[in-house]
């Protein structure tokens, strides 16, 4: 216990004489991300790109020994892109002032947008060159930040010689961008350059291993509750698996603890540690190894996300649709690269409604039973497009008497409110809806209390609906569920069938749009709705997920639009104000902070979107 | 029956022809307007807001010297209001041309502003207008108008606004000559911007970059584009003395959206643009 105290005091004492920055002035990536993003874009940066956490990487650059022994600046955040997105630091405090460290993160997003590919040093400069002759008015923010930036820098003085040089160059590089192209090598490491992009990005999923070989041994995706959630990508290597003949215990001496980082032979798949101190040691390691087989430490064994057996599965409905899904790094649409099975549950007993939601949805139904179609004459008009007889023969006949008869309310109007239009909801039943939205319900409840009081307003209105949900496999297996097709009458056996929706599997997302879309333009009504429900991003177990399913969504979503069906996406997912604007646009969906407000908020908004 | 003769008068446009407003061409559409015109084609014009369909209108019936009769479709339009009514005084009622009505009668253009707008009755009386056989028939005083050649019927409206609910019927999309417009080439829209306002061509060339960029943002973080008609009000405060950040904050920035952090983030974009 004493050492405990003493250490804890030692580590203040040591952290409070190197720390020298201001943590109010500290600016935090969520703060940031969004106005960032737009600023990125708007200078033309590419929209598909998503904004994330760069992984901290260890500090090469000198430090005092102070710093060397607190600990201090032992990892940096520096900002990098690639193809998938722009990674910029989770917390920017490197300078006195809030307004300059904002200053540093629209410089990093602005600098994003030209590309920076080929010799750090040449192209930091050169990417620098090109932003400022494009958009002369980032010169005062950029000689602002260089002022402060070149004050951080270690002094030139304090290094030994050859490191002098190199910092002497690299100030000049700064200082005038593109006046230099070597940077001579030097016994130490330089100093990170935060004005400029990271010197050796970590290495992101572009190299995608192959899907897992087996079913049944998968990693289990980001949307399980107990995975930790982890926004920093983590600088990652492949390594091919060495199967150990031994399984024994590693040998590995105490003293070696600073080397985290060596590929150490274990058993991971096999290791069945509860390892709750798995999120701080990938914070605390430069690299995480993954071996090629696809299993991490984290991998959860999920058995029952196998295809149940025959017998006790919905009923398939003919043999399968193909369906075309599109491959953006190949700026290809795959033909028939998709089976999407329509299925039934053919063994829901039909119930009637849930008791505990009567009362909630006598009181939608009366609501919407005023959106129904009315066709009337508005007599007494002051104004309209027929004279009102009545009203006009009655004030003739009041001026040949002598009255004084007022000169309103002459005119008649015909009011039309028609109501032409059909609603398709498409419900996303993965297995990530087994999730606990409160101490009670699970998503796939709150969806399933959603999709009762939908098909009642949507009853009380006449309008033309289906229900359909839908899961996948991988691209050969994406089970479409009808629920109520559009010319099914909403009865028991409809709610039954709601009743009985339960989660499983992957969400992707594309092939059940373009099926989706396929269904509801053949209705005959003037406006076709879409109604997208879910919980998160597009993703299945082989290359479909991150920018791939992003991509192919958006391209669904598009072919959709072409077939005059307007798409709209209301989720569950708090994440989603990152990757949803790119599908649906910036008023295409709404984000439910609470999930057991969704039933109501999807009246709202159907209520709002066709009245 | 024979048609009545309808007499032309000669045009009474206010606008003649030293008057002409500016319009700079982005392509071939003042050829296209001129030969719809001579061979009675009736026209469709698409085009997000503020990107010179109405100056475009404007402009060619002060070229062709006929009288503009503009509408601005709303969703209480009826073919009542285009047409005409009878209205009352003292001594009865009495027949009131509409819009449509009147430019038949004069042998005029008349140009509905955001057609799909008004509600769907309002299409159908244009259908008899829109084929060869080029009348108007009034149901309330039993005419039925030959519309004279000198007659043009212009539409307009904006494919990618808001309510796209409300799309144009095939049927009646089929019966015009279409037309699109977008944004002018940046180039140009300098060239327009600088006529519209005498703006300096350094000022003008920064505030169609600044466009340009926020305009890169359409769909993903904003629902509507800023226009030319927006970069014109900014380069007209400019030009009065209003300073730049300002001015493009006022005119472009708090146009295009309400939402505090997005504006924010717009004036980074300006800042990018015009300094600090």
């Amino acid at each position: 216990m004493p050492e405990f105290v003493v250490g804890k005091f030692w580590n203040r004492l040591l952290s409070g004489a190197v720390e020298s920055r201001d943590e109010d002035a500290v600016v935090l990536f969520e703060d940031i991300v969004k106005p960032a993003g737009i600023l990125f874009r708007a200078l033309g940066g590419d929209k598909g790109l998503a904004i994330k956490i760069a992984q901290s990487t260890h500090n090469h650059g000198k430090r005092s020994w102070l710093q060397r022994v607190a600990g201090s600046e032992e990892k940096i955040e520096l900002a990098w892109r690639d193809h998938e997105a722009l990674y910029l630091p989770s917390s920017i405090n490197l300078f006195p002032d809030t307004a300059l460290n904002r200053e540093l993160y629209f410089w990093l997003a602005a600098l994003a947008v030209e590309s920076c590919e080929g010799s750090w040093f040449i192209e930091n400069q050169q990417a620098t060159l090109r932003l400022l002759e494009k958009f002369p008015g980032l010169q005062a923010r950029y000689q602002r930040l260089l002022h402060v930036v070149l004050s951080c820098r270690p002094e030139i003085e304090s290094l030994s010689d050859d490191n002098a040089v190199q910092e002497n160059v690299l100030r000049q590089a700064l200082t005038t961008p593109g006046c230099v192209s070597l940077l001579p090598l030097a016994r130490y490491p330089w100093h990170p350059v935060h004005l400029w992009f990271h010197p050796t990005p970590p290495l992101s999923s572009a190299t995608q291993s192959p899907p897992p070989a087996r079913l049944e041994e998968f990693e289990q995706g980001e949307n399980t509750q107990s995975v930790f959630q982890d926004e920093r990508r983590h600088k990652a290597e492949r390594q091919d698996v060495q199967e150990r003949k031994d399984g024994f215990m590693m040998f590995f001496r105490a003293e070696s603890i600073l080397s985290w980082a060596e590929y150490i032979k274990v058993n991971r798949p096999t290791d069945d540690d509860e390892n709750t101190d798995a999120k701080r040691a990938a914070d605390e390691m430069d690299t995480i190894t993954v071996t090629r087989d696809g299993k991490t430490t984290a991998s959860r064994i999920r058995f029952d996300l196998d295809l149940p057996p025959e017998e006790s599965d919905d009923m398939p409905l003919g043999d399968g649709i193909l369906l075309p899904e599109w491959h953006y790094k190949k700026n290809q649409l795959l033909k028939d690269y998709c089976r999407l099975q329509p299925m039934v549950a053919a063994n829901a007993t039909p119930s009637a409604l849930p008791v505990h939601l009567a009362v909630t949805a006598q009181r939608i139904r009366r609501q919407f039973e005023t959106l129904i179609s009315v066709r009337s004459w508005q007599k007494k008009q002051d104004e309209g497009t027929e004279i009102d007889v009545d009203a006009y023969v009655q004030h003739r006949v009041e001026r040949q008497c002598g009255t004084l008869a007022a000169d309103s309310g002459l005119f008649k109007t015909l009011n039309v409110q028609e109501r032409d239009l059909s609603c398709l909801l498409l419900a996303d039943l993965s297995q990530s809806t087994d999730a606990y939205v409160n101490n009670y319900m699970r998503v796939i409840d709150v969806i399933r209390e959603s999709l009762f009081l939908f098909s009642e307003a949507l009853f009380a209105t006449a309008d033309r609906f289906g229900l359909y949900g839908f899961s996948s496999l991988r691209r050969d297996q994406i089970r479409f569920h009808v629920i109520k097709s559009f010319d099914e009458k909403y009865n028991d056996q409809v709610r039954g069938r709601i009743a009985a929706i339960k989660p499983g599997y992957y969400t992707r997302m594309g092939a059940a749009i373009r099926h989706a879309g396929s269904l509801l333009v053949n209705q005959p009504s003037h406006q076709r709705i879409l109604l997208l429900l879910t919980d998160g991003k597009p993703n299945d177990l082989d290359q479909y997920e991150g920018r791939y399913g992003i991509e192919d969504t958006r391209k669904a979503l598009n072919e959709v639009r072409s077939l005059g069906i307007r798409p709209f996406c209301v989720t569950v997912d708090e994440k989603a104000g990152s990757y949803l604007p790119y599908l649906f646009g910036a008023s295409g969906f709404i984000v439910i902070r609470k999930p057991s407000q969704l039933s109501h908020q999807l009246l709202t908004l159907y209520a709002q979107i066709t009245h | 029956m024979a048609t009545p003769v309808i007499s032309i008068p000669e045009a009474t446009n206010p606008h003649v022809a030293s008057d002409i407003p500016f319009y700079k061409p982005h392509g071939n559409e003042v050829e296209l307007f001129d030969h719809a015109f001579n061979k009675q084609l009736p026209l469709l014009i698409k085009g997000p807001t503020g990107c010179g369909k109405t100056r475009f209108v404007t402009h060619m019936a002060a070229r062709l010297n006929r009288p503009l009769y503009t509408v601005a479709c709303h969703d209480d339009l009826t073919a009542t209001d285009l047409v005409g009514r009878h209205l009352i005084n003292n001594s009865g009622t009495y027949w009131n041309d509409g819009p449509l009505t009147r430019a038949v009668r004069e042998g005029g253009i008349c140009y509905l502003d955001e057609v799909v707008e008004a509600r769907k009755d309002t299409t159908v009386v244009l259908h008899p207008l829109t084929d060869d056989r080029r009348i108007l028939p009034l149901e309330r005083t039993g005419e039925i108008l030959q519309a004279p050649p000198q007659f043009m019927l212009v539409v307009s409206y904006n494919p990618g606004y808001q309510n796209f609910l409300k799309g144009m019927k095939p049927s009646t999309r089929q019966r015009f000559v279409s037309l699109r417009f977008g944004f002018p080439e940046p180039e140009l829209e300098q060239e327009v911007v600088m006529t519209e306002t005498g703006i300096d061509p350094e000022m003008a060339k920064l505030l169609v970059k600044l466009v340009s960029a926020l305009r890169s943002l359409k769909a993903h973080d904003l629902e509507e584009v800023a226009s030319t008609r927006l970069v014109v009000y900014a380069a007209s405060l400019i030009k009065n003395g209003f300073p730049p950040i300002d001015a493009c904050r006022a005119a472009l920035v708090e146009a295009l959206t309400d939402d505090e952090e997005i504006i924010a983030a717009l004036m980074e974009v300006v800042y990018a643009c015009f300094g600090e």
